[in-house]
């Protein structure tokens, strides 16, 4: 309300704890220290918090430069319903542990996918990993 | 996570490994130090110096200051600052000390060993720069101080530029280094020169024109200021630029430095030298604005460092506090950055706390009307007034919890790192885009929200005056830069500077003309055709203004209509003398009208005239058709649009008369062969259907009709009979579409054979009647 009424501005949100959502899927929790005309945030204390199902582990980090065109969405944390969480926290190597699992079975389970199609003579083009357009 | 190495060195990494090698040091040394290359065993020189330095040392300061001096360093390098032998010291500055006349040798003297406090810590200094480019040193066994500190801290290049710097003003007391205070050192070795024959020597005092460290000071604060700027821009001279701002526009707000780090900073030359050599007393900003963390809490919590708070604020300032607090030293900043800072040291704690004493307190409402600037946001009035509505709620809510959330804040030491002023940066670069000069181009649909919602309120709730002002958005004029390069009469090409604003053209491109006659013909060809899309583009507005008559005629009221329809005489007039060339005659300009047709946009063009033109233009404009178009066929081979035509002129050969229709018919005969190639077209097939038709259809509906009055129709009837029955299938195209009544029109004129004939070619069937 400060700087500019009426428009959308990180400005306000500067020294607050935020989450922000990175294109290539990662969660990044942190203080909001600094931004920029093209969204650039400067993260302090960050933590990257790494979501399995309906655990979580934490890997901190320390201060981020995220570019801004790299965010996807950023939002300020409720510092008190942060403490009520229904998820599960972990510690790092289990989470990672988790993580490769997952993604393990999803590697699989697009295999067979793509296995099963190729039978019956369809072809699915792969998506490029990089999904930007 | 990172290791910051102390950077008060000025070594790196690499540097530090070449320690061990031993050769190639002693080769760089042998580079470096030229006089060294020509002369003989530096080894020895060293060992003099080291000797005189420490005998004046001794002489003067007694025997402490020599201890402190030879410190020995760390381990593993041979800078140690190690005893000199008195005996050679001796030899070097015996004549200095006697000689009275050399006043730049008593200065030299006092200069190196005199009281200066900065030499007391040279022990210290060394020890820090243990690790300095070694291969300058050149590993000297037994380094004095002088020469080891010349020899520790010289780089060549420095060596170099710094011959060439003037003398420095030997006020710089307050560095810890002596290394800003040796500036004074190179108007000495002229001095010292003349007197001294050794080269070695002189070499050696050249290179006590010691490089400047930059000072440790800014270190301290955690940043160097200067750091924040990115270079100047060495290429962007006043001439033909706009105005040169030392900073490019995209670097972020410096903090308000002091005077002279201003005057340095509005030079448009880039300084290649960090030398701070003119830097008077500096003092640290009194309370500098980014604190580091470290430096805030020691500085909040110690209590013996400046006067006491005015009771009542607590040691660690809450967030509130500090932010009002830089928002009034911005201020102060702004007012004038030289009385603060020259209040001096950490007591510009005070006037800081002066203006914000009483604010200290209650802070809602303070914030709740920091709000809205009226000079850089141009909002519609009904948005401000919701935004002041909602901003008042907030304020409302928040006197009550704000203290609350303040307490939580008030232990964050790192706010702040965004200082009031970037983000007040940020807010303008963002604001920027806001601006236009048309709002309702730019943003139509925010203010046609706004209006709605104006409107609706007004209509839910009675009229009242303040909802009824109209938004009035100031008109920000939109600035033409064009630049112009700038270029100098006579000279070879342009100036070869560049900047953001003006880039430079990197390929000047020249228009060559080819002088081959085909290439001229061509030249004309399209010239010619770039005409002809003028003219039609020309009559096409025209035409549209014909066609938008109706709608206007609607819509004006009464009064005015008369003149609209005036108006509207003259557009069409006008269409049609553009058609006409010359004047005496009614026909349409076969020159004019083939070269509109012969443009695709022209025969779309003409196809939309037609119907606006009265009868007699329109006419003639069929006869101009039809009379040429076998040249119209032959150019619309390409495009096949002449059968756009086919609608219009239906309808204008409906209404045409039979002597017209007559004589169209004969024109489209015209010259002996044109009949083939108009069959050949099929606009051309279906043209003369067309007139047959309508022929028939005269001739069978009215049975007064002048269409046999004189026998032209039927002979050319007859004609063309027999063109139909002479030309081969294949050369007849099929029309668009076969009226009905040919049959009935041939059985008028041809006996049953050849009409059979006739039918067959044409696939006319008498069930078609």
């Amino acid at each position: 309300m400060n700087y500019m009424p009426g428009t959308a501005s990180l400005i306000e949100d500067i020294d607050k704890k935020h989450l922000v959502l990175l294109r290539d899927g990662r969660t990044l929790i942190g203080i909001l220290r600094s931004i920029d005309q093209f969204a650039n945030l400067v993260l302090h204390q960050t933590v990257e918090r790494i979501h399995v199902g309906k655990k979580f582990g934490d890997i901190p980090r320390g201060i981020f430069v995220v570019r801004g065109e790299n965010v996807v969405l950023l939002g300020e944390v409720d510092l008190d319903k942060e403490c009520d969480q229904i998820l599960q926290r972990v510690s790092i190597e289990e989470i990672l542990e988790e993580q490769r699992t997952e993604q393990q079975a999803k590697q699989e389970s697009e295999r067979l996918k793509l296995q099963a199609v190729k039978e019956r003579g369809l072809s699915i083009p792969k998506a490029d990993t990089l999904d930007d357009f | 996570m990172f290791h910051f190495q102390s950077f008060d060195d000025d070594c790196t990494l690499e540097e530090e490994g070449l320690v061990g090698e031993e050769d190639e040091i002693d080769q760089f040394n042998d580079d470096t130090f030229g006089a060294g290359a020509i002369d003989d065993d530096w080894q020895e020189e060293h060992a003099r110096l080291a000797e005189l330095d420490e005998r004046v040392r001794d002489g003067l300061h007694g025997t402490g200051d020599a201890s402190s001096v030879d410190l020995p360093h760390p381990g593993g390098n041979a800078h140690s600052s190690a005893l000199p032998q008195p005996s050679s010291s001796s030899q070097l500055y015996p004549d200095i000390d006697g000689r009275g006349g050399g006043d730049l040798a008593e200065s030299l003297t006092r200069l190196i060993l005199g009281s200066d406090p900065a030499i007391a810590g040279v022990g210290t200094t060394s020890s820090d720069r243990s690790r300095l480019p070694p291969m300058l040193s050149g590993q000297p066994p037994q380094p004095s101080a002088l020469a080891g500190q010349s020899s520790l801290l010289l780089s060549y290049q420095q060596q170099q530029r710094l011959l060439h710097r003037g003398p420095a003003p030997l006020s710089q007391i307050n560095s810890h280094s002596i290394w800003e205070n040796s500036m004074g050192f190179s108007p000495v070795s002229s001095g010292l020169v003349t007197q001294k024959e050794d080269k070695t020597l002189m070499s050696i005092i050249k290179e006590v024109g010691l490089p400047n460290r930059p000072p440790t000071l800014s270190r301290e604060e955690g940043r160097d200021l200067s750091e924040r700027v990115p270079p100047p821009r060495s290429s962007s001279p006043v001439i033909g630029s706009p105005p040169v701002r030392a900073v490019p526009i995209g670097t972020p707000p410096k903090q308000p430095m002091s005077l002279i780090h201003n005057q340095h900073q509005q030079n448009n030359h880039p300084s290649t030298v960090h030398v701070r050599a003119s830097v008077p007393l500096r003092y640290p900003p009194p309370f500098p604005e980014r604190l580091s963390p470290n430096n805030l809490l020691s500085i909040a919590n110690s209590p013996l460092s400046h006067p006491p708070f005015p009771a009542g604020v607590g040691p660690v300032l809450s967030q509130i506090q500090r932010a009002q607090l830089l928002n009034s030293q911005v201020g102060q900043f702004q007012r004038g950055p030289a009385p603060p800072l020259l209040q001096g040291g950490v007591g510009g704690f005070r006037p800081f706390f002066g203006p914000s004493g009483p604010r200290v307190g209650p802070h809602g409402p303070p914030l709740g009307h920091a709000p809205i600037r009226h000079n850089t946001t141009h909002l519609h009035p009904q948005h401000r007034r919701m935004l002041n509505q909602r901003m008042q709620n907030r304020g409302l809510g928040d006197h009550v919890g704000g203290r609350g959330v303040g307490d939580r804040k008030n232990r964050d030491p790192y706010s702040n790192l965004m200082t009031q002023r970037e983000k007040e940066w940020v807010a303008r670069i963002q604001m920027m885009q806001l601006q236009s000069t048309d709002p309702y181009l730019d943003d139509y649909y925010y203010q046609n929200y706004y209006e709605k919602m104006e409107k609706r309120q007004e209509r839910d709730r009675d009229n009242r005056k303040e909802h009824t002002t109209k938004l009035i958005t100031p008109q920000v004029a939109k600035l033409e830069h064009t630049y112009r390069p700038v270029q100098f009469a006579g000279s070879l090409g342009k100036l070869t500077v560049s900047s953001v604003n003006n880039p430079r053209k990197m390929i000047d491109a020249v228009v060559t003309t080819r002088s081959d006659d085909e290439e001229k013909r061509e030249k004309q060809v399209w010239n010619k055709r770039r005409q002809i899309l003028y003219t039609v583009e020309k009559m096409y507005s025209l035409l549209l203004e014909v066609q938008d008559f109706e709608k206007k005629f609607l819509q004006t009221p009464e009064h005015q209509r008369d003149a609209l329809l005036e108006q509207h005489k003259t557009h069409t007039l006008q269409l049609y003398n553009s058609l006409r060339e010359k004047e005496w005659d009614d026909r349409v300009s076969d020159e004019q009208c083939l070269m509109i047709m012969s443009v695709r946009k022209g025969k779309r063009l003409i196809s939309r005239l037609l119907p606006f033109l009265p009868q007699p233009q329109a006419a003639a404009v069929l006869m101009g058709i039809a009379r040429n178009l076998p040249a119209l066929a032959k150019k619309d081979k390409q495009d096949q649009v002449l059968c756009w035509l086919v609608e219009p002129v239906t309808a204008v050969i409906q209404s045409m008369s039979s002597t017209s229709l007559t004589d169209l018919l004969q024109e489209l005969q015209g010259s002996e062969g044109q009949l083939p190639l108009v069959l050949q077209n099929k606009f051309g097939v279906t043209l003369l259907y067309l007139i047959l038709s309508e022929g028939e259809r005269m001739q069978s509906s009215d049975p007064n009709c002048q269409l046999m009055d004189d026998n032209r129709w039927t002979e050319l009837v007859f004609s063309v009979t027999r063109e139909l029955l002479k030309v081969p299938s294949s050369a007849l195209s099929s029309p668009l579409f076969t009226p009905p009544n040919l049959v009935s029109l041939f059985s008028r004129y041809v006996d049953r054979q050849r009409l059979e004939l006739l039918q067959e070619k044409l696939q006319i069937t008498a069930l078609s009647r």
